[in-house]
């Protein structure tokens, strides 16, 4: 075994300047840009659902949007507020209040406006979609926010990945709404909350593993194991 | 009251309790200053903080571990997490919250680690201890050998005496006789005669449980 005044003598030799991190909510805001531009090359890509004018008029649609927007905005920056290990574990109720909005907008649409699914609303081209747009958000990312919050892999890791999983699963279900004309009321309900919820459960499931295995391998020590 | 009598100083009482918040908020600052040199590179100061910090995150973990080997284990845990998340630190910040929620974060994974490798694995004593070697098992000798001091233990005083002299200080009869003023003869009865003696106790011994 390492005597301790070995360690803190390898320690100090190994201690190159290192770059102080930027205020969690600039962090945060950087990660949003980031989802931002994520989003607009989609948009290009892809462009907007076909019946975008029409649904911006809908107060239901806006409001389900907003909802989405807030809790991924929100959920961001709890991600990066509580990976400092100094700061409270309470900012995790942070996004709970849009959250419980978001999905209500959502049931209570349903609730009044339901639109059944016939055999011919199964279009299989636009699940494909779907699905595509789902990957192409979630997974940079997802990946943004390992790499940025790699460190809190030694502190928080189970609180951050899954603030961290809402808040990509928000803005990608903000995405899905921007871009496919989701018209049944069981589609919207797959693809908003089912989306979310795989999203941040896949977070929850494996962001603790992953981020371990991001800070073994982007930091210039290897992870501390001294026990037998 | 005179006028030459002078007013007694005010006794200023000072609890251990605040002069410790007093030198720990102290520490605080110092610590903070040399945690922003060691971010900028100062390797003297990153060590002088680490030198500071280890008897504090010590006295942290001495209080959930029991064994040293384990508290030393704890507080290495706990000096290489501080390296790598160091970028990490605000300098306009306290860095005492900091260290000690680092700290408790890490004592408290190594606790639950703990608990689970418990939960799975079941300690030896040295009853379960067995060796492919008959030599290594010494615990059977030290009772043969605890067996047999407490047999020559009651046999008569003059067969005592001789296997003592003979078989335990290893003497010849020549010098057994000199040193006892028994003739040789006699000597050598009294061994034959222990010896019997012995065999028997032991053998009883051997027979109770």
């Amino acid at each position: 075994m390492t005597e301790t005044p070995d360690l803190i003598d390898a320690l100090v030799e190994n201690a190159a300047p290192v770059r102080r991190l930027r205020p969690p909510l600039l962090r945060a805001g950087l990660w949003l840009a980031f989802a931002a531009t994520v989003l607009g090359l989609i948009a290009i890509a892809h462009g907007v659902r076909t019946d975008f004018s029409d649904c911006v008029r809908q107060p239901l649609f806006v409001l389900s949007m907003i909802g989405a927007l807030a809790t991924g905005i929100l959920a961001a920056v709890a991600s990066f507020r509580i990976s400092l290990p100094d700061s409270s574990r309470l900012w995790i109720i942070l996004p709970l209040p849009a959250l419980a909005f978001w999905v209500s907008i959502i049931g209570y649409g349903c609730l009044a406006d339901w639109v059944s699914m016939d055999p011919e609303g199964i279009r299989l081209g636009e699940t494909v979609r779907c699905f595509a747009t789902l990957f192409m958000t979630s997974v940079p990312l997802s990946i943004a926010m390992l790499v940025m919050l790699r460190y809190a892999a030694l502190l928080r890791p189970l609180e951050v990945s899954l603030m961290g999983g809402l808040a990509v699963a928000a803005v990608t279900a903000f995405a899905l709404s921007l871009f496919h004309d989701l018209d049944a009321t069981v589609m919207i309900l797959i693809w908003n909350l089912g989306a979310a919820a795989l999203v941040a459960t896949l977070g929850s499931l494996f962001g603790q593993s992953m981020l371990t295995w991001m800070a073994s391998h982007f930091t210039t020590l290897p992870r501390p194991d001294t026990g037998p | 009251m005179s006028a030459g009598r002078r007013n007694p100083t005010p006794l200023t009482i000072v609890s251990a309790s605040r002069l410790h918040d007093s030198r720990k908020a102290s520490d605080g600052a110092e610590w903070s200053k040399l945690m922003a040199r060691s971010q900028d590179g100062d390797r003297e100061a990153y060590r002088t903080l680490l030198e500071d910090v280890t008897p504090y995150i010590r006295s942290l973990a001495a209080r959930c571990f029991k064994q040293p080997s384990d508290v030393e284990d704890a507080v290495q845990d706990v000096l290489l997490t501080i390296h790598m998340v160091r970028h990490a630190y605000d300098p306009g910040r306290p860095f005492g919250p900091w260290l000690a929620a680092i700290a408790n974060r890490r004592i408290i994974d190594r606790l639950r680690r703990d608990t689970r490798r418990k939960a799975r694995e079941v300690e030896l004593s040295t009853d379960h201890e067995t060796f492919a070697e008959p030599s290594a098992n010494l615990h059977t000798e030290t009772a043969d050998e605890v067996a047999l001091a407490q047999a020559i233990e009651w046999l008569p005083p003059d067969q005592r005496q001789t296997i003592r002299m003979l078989k335990l200080n290893e003497m010849s009869l020549k010098e057994a006789a000199a040193a006892s003023g028994r003739s040789i003869p006699a000597l050598k009865v009294a061994t034959h005669r222990a010896i019997k003696s012995l065999r028997r106790m032991l053998k009883q011994q051997s027979n109770s449980p």
